[in-house]
């Protein structure tokens, strides 16, 4: 495989990334093939079925009345299996947010350059119980004016583009 | 509801496909040099430590058993040996399945302490045997690119 400038790592090495370049060292690149399947099981398996659906579903424990999204087929609590399907919306609020520098695979954006700094945050669901929350994005907002307890709505995508995966839903953007 | 709710269709299950994403790349380091620079030349080396009365293949920058240096004690250890030990593979690198076996062997380089794992070649599976001599067969000089591939396979010697 050849090598790029990118490939090479800055580190305390006395090597210059030139001289692996030019193969004035000798040097073996390599991209082991680290595939996996995940099974989804039952309760984020009909999770994942139903974003797809453009909904969101969560599953009620009748000994703690706890609702929790995402759904899980075990009451952690109660140490006893959840009980219903329960659909929750597609709003809620903010709980906690970050704004971040660099995306999901570690390297750096371009922030100077214009891109916006990605904003994860964990959403508190309406309908959901207090606390209970997903990961997803904000966007269609200053990152800087993002505050504890605003309120959000998911963005979807079209639904001949859902799939069945959390990116059916893009990102959750603010509402009055 | 139950905590097992049953699948009626294999088709219902459903899973999540990933692949993670990584890439290294690999010196091969002062005696590599050595050792990959020798194989473009069609030579294998190895490294000599007198007072241990031990030759490394493939080389050492150093001795594991005294520590000595060995930078200046790298010699030619020629291109014959003797199968250590064989197998019969029915899998490349990456876990696919090949169409045909391929039979790998640990070579003990005649006269050292080492070893090459390494193809045999030229030979059915069931004629091979422990001890038997083998020499290098090398790829043609302008396509070698010191690798270990420079190498193609060791085959029996007549």
């Amino acid at each position: 495989m050849e090598i790029m400038e990118k490939d090479v790592a800055k580190t305390a090495t006395k090597l210059k990334t030139q001289q692996i370049l030019e193969g004035k060292v000798l040097s073996v690149k390599w991209e082991p093939n680290l595939k996996y399947a995940w099974d989804n099981g039952p309760a984020l398996g009909r999770y994942l079925a139903e974003l797809k659906n453009g909904r969101i579903i969560a599953k009620k424990c009748n000994k703690c009345h706890r609702i929790m999204i995402p759904p899980r087929m075990f009451c952690e609590l109660c140490w006893r299996p959840t009980d219903e399907w329960v659909f929750v919306k597609d709003t809620g609020i903010v709980n906690t947010w970050v704004v971040s520098y660099v995306d999901w695979k570690a390297g750096r954006l371009d922030i100077k350059g214009g891109v916006r700094p990605i904003t994860p945050a964990v959403i508190e669901i309406d309908g959901a119980s207090k606390g209970m929350g997903i990961l997803h994005l904000l966007d269609e907002v200053d990152p800087w004016k993002i505050y504890r307890g605003m309120r959000v709505k998911a963005v979807w995508k079209p639904a001949e583009e859902r799939i069945g995966a959390i990116t059916d839903i893009k990102y959750f953007k603010p509402i009055e | 509801m139950a905590l097992i709710e049953r699948y009626q269709k294999t088709t219902d299950i459903t899973y999540w496909e990933g692949r993670i994403p990584m890439s290294y790349i690999y010196t091969v380091g002062r005696a590599g040099e050595k050792f990959f620079r020798e194989i473009i030349n069609g030579r294998i080396f190895g490294a000599r430590c007198d007072t241990c009365a031990v030759t490394y293949v493939p080389p050492r920058t150093y001795c594991e058993r005294c520590f000595a240096r060995l930078e200046d004690h790298y010699v030619d250890v020629g291109t014959r040996g003797t199968v250590h030990t064989f197998t019969q593979s029915y899998e490349a690198y990456d876990g696919t399945r090949k169409e045909s076996p391929s039979i790998v062997a640990v070579i003990r380089i005649d006269g050292t302490d080492g070893g090459l794992v390494h193809w045999l070649g030229e030979i059915d599976f069931k004629d091979v045997y422990f001890g038997m001599p083998v020499e290098a067969v090398f790829k043609p000089k302008k396509d070698r690119e010191g690798s270990i591939l420079d190498i193609k396979y060791f085959r029996p010697i007549k």
